[in-house]
């Protein structure tokens, strides 16, 4: 006897479902703002989080992936000063350019203008190294060794307000300008910020300081395919060189592994937040729809009576909890844009998107609705009809 | 005549306690019949077991020549649909639907859709008499003009069963009067078996037939 059509058809259906929400009143708007809470959660943790890996991103893909960073560290007990080995010209095959780097800080006058400076004693080979360009005047080359010749860093430059062939005075010493390095942005693998450093020839740093070493050696792998290897050529190679120092070799790859990780596992947690945010949002959908059916328990008995199956009950009230859910999760969506936007915006970074945090914060809170709206739903669509329209 | 309703040792029980004893019954076709009996006697179970509202425990239940003993309760309720209109005591009537959109619910679940439906319900609501209070709201009619248009959402399914419980039961004399001859009318002029629970001897002195329940059994006898 089952035919083949009964029941109300979507469209009505969705009807009914509005105008009993619109009936909810500020109840309905509770529970829609719980759900959008979650939503906005899912969806700006989301978006904040791959703004931030995209800005990373951005700040390490100026490293360039051959670059290899060795840092020497001076064995505890080998008191006696180790031998700064200068011999790098003979490189093995798998290592391109080797640019050893000492540090020391100097005060730097010229005229009025005076201030505390990196200065940075290294080889020719360190422009290649780093990709260094002159803005004006001409890179170190290694004729300048013993000379008293600088490269000033972009910041410097404009600091001190120098120029090629100006004499600027660091520590007792007066050196004079050679070149003035392009604008270079911050490398976070290197540990010299080079925008705002004064470089000068490896030996010529002796006259700043006597106790300078060598404490970083950059290197390029001559083949950006075979990393690991490159890198355990050139540990092997240092340690040769320098016995007296402990040598480990950084590698970008290495970093942006560490920070994936670490950006993984800042996303976890940040999802983890929204879930909890929409868990709070589902209970409250759950009250609304649990009050919802046992205030219209008579309706529903009067609707069995007129001929309403389980199932159109049922969709009666999931459809309520559908639509619920659905304007929460817009809300929510647009929300959490809004709020992932006005982040980044303060963090000075760029909104990127996450292509999957609409669709994951959306999802999530219809399922959300679903799954919590559920249990009441199907307490009403089991009422007997008699049961319902007992008075009591 | 056929029967509409056939009833064969319908017992029902709840928990403990039985309410209805083996009932056997059988209304034909067209007959208007009360139901009477004190307070607690299981009339209103009897007629909700017709009504398919509630299930029997044990026995054979046919309406309409259709065995709906161990129906699904889906297939109940498209039954109630077909063949069945209730009238409440209290009315039923959804609050927040006008007059119109009540009396035109029950086709929604037919699949009918608004305009028809509601062109169909405006029908219903003139034969009742109530034409004019088609856009107002339960809250803004009187008992007996509740009860009219409850009838007429009875009626616009076009069942050949009404059932009724205690339709007059919050009415005074003259509106109640008023009702029972709204429904002898529509018994008469469409065919319609008409059951009637009642708590009132002159209500059921107008039916053919009243079938007398006390402690859960049944006993016939005629209206004098």
């Amino acid at each position: 006897m089952q035919p083949e059509r009964y029941g109300p058809g979507l469209r009505m259906r969705l009807g009914e479902s509005l105008a009993s929400l619109h009936q909810l009143g500020r109840r309905a708007w509770l529970a829609l703002l719980g759900i959008a809470m979650g939503c906005a959660a899912v969806v700006a943790l989301l978006d904040v989080g791959h703004s931030a890996a995209q800005h990373a991103r951005q700040v390490f893909q100026g490293m360039g992936s051959e670059l290899m960073v060795a840092n020497l560290m001076p064995v505890a007990d080998g008191g006696a000063r180790a031998p700064v080995a200068t011999g790098f010209a003979a490189a093995p095959g798998a290592v391109r350019g080797l640019a050893p780097l000492a540090m020391t800080v100097a005060d730097a006058r010229r005229g009025a203008a005076s201030q505390s400076l990196m200065v940075a004693g290294s080889t020719p080979a360190l422009a290649e190294v780093l990709g260094l360009q002159v803005q004006h005047g001409r890179l170190l080359a290694a004729r300048d060794a013993g000379s008293t010749h600088v490269l000033l860093g972009a910041g410097v430059a404009s600091q001190l307000q120098a120029g090629v062939g100006d004499r600027v005075q660091l520590g007792r010493y007066l050196f004079e300008v050679v070149g003035v390095l392009a604008p270079r942005g911050y490398n976070p693998m290197v540990p010299l910020a080079v925008d705002d450093a004064v470089l000068m020839p490896l030996a010529g740093l002796r006259r700043l300081s006597a106790s300078s070493q060598i404490s970083v050696v950059l290197a390029l792998a001559a083949d950006d395919t075979r990393m690991a290897e490159a890198a355990a050529v050139l540990q092997l190679f240092l340690q040769v060189q320098m016995p007296a120092m402990q040598v480990e070799v950084l590698l970008a790859q290495q970093l942006l592994d560490g920070m994936a990780r670490q950006s993984r596992l800042f996303t976890g947690l940040l999802a983890g937040l929204g879930g909890i945010a929409l868990l709070v949002g589902g209970v409250g959908v759950m009250n609304v729809m649990l009050m919802n059916v046992s205030e219209r328990r008579r309706e529903i008995g009067v609707r069995m009576a007129l001929g309403a199956r389980p199932a159109d009950i049922a969709w009666l009230f999931l459809l309520e909890a559908l639509l619920l859910a659905a304007a929460g999760a817009l809300l929510g969506a647009l929300l959490g844009v809004l709020a992932a936007w006005g982040f980044t915006a303060a963090s000075g970074w760029q909104l990127h998107l996450d292509p999957l945090s609409i669709p994951l914060g959306v999802g999530s809170a219809l399922a959300s609705g679903v799954f919590f709206g559920l249990q009441p739903v199907l307490a009403a669509a089991r009422l007997q009809p008699v049961v319902a329209l007992r008075d009591d | 005549m056929p029967d509409i309703i056939r009833l064969t040792d319908i017992t029902r029980r709840h928990g403990e306690q039985t309410i209805l004893h083996a009932v056997s019954l059988a209304i034909p076709c067209g007959q208007t019949c009360a139901i009477v009996g004190p307070s607690g006697s299981g009339k209103s179970t009897l007629l909700n077991l017709i009504g398919l509202l509630d299930q029997p425990c044990t026995g054979q239940l046919l309406l309409d020549g259709q065995d709906m003993t161990h129906a699904s309760a889906a297939q109940r309720a498209i039954m109630r649909n077909r063949a069945l209109g209730f009238v409440f005591q209290s009315y039923n009537l959804l609050p927040r639907l006008s007059a119109l959109d009540n009396v035109a619910l029950p086709l929604s679940y037919r699949g009918v859709g608004l305009h028809a439906a509601r062109r169909v319900a405006q029908g219903q609501l003139a034969a009742v008499g109530l034409q004019a209070r088609a856009r107002h709201y339960p809250a803004q009619l009187s008992g007996g003009q509740r009860q009219r248009v409850a009838i007429a959402r009875a009626l616009v399914t076009e069942p050949r069963l009404l059932l009724a419980d205690e339709p007059t039961g919050n009415l005074d004399r003259s509106t109640a009067d008023d009702i029972l001859q709204l429904l002898l009318a529509l018994n008469h002029e469409r065919r319609l078996t008409l059951v009637m629970v009642t708590h009132d001897p002159q209500m059921a002195r107008h039916m053919q037939r009243c079938i007398q329940v006390s402690d859960g059994r049944v006993s016939d006898g005629h209206a004098a």
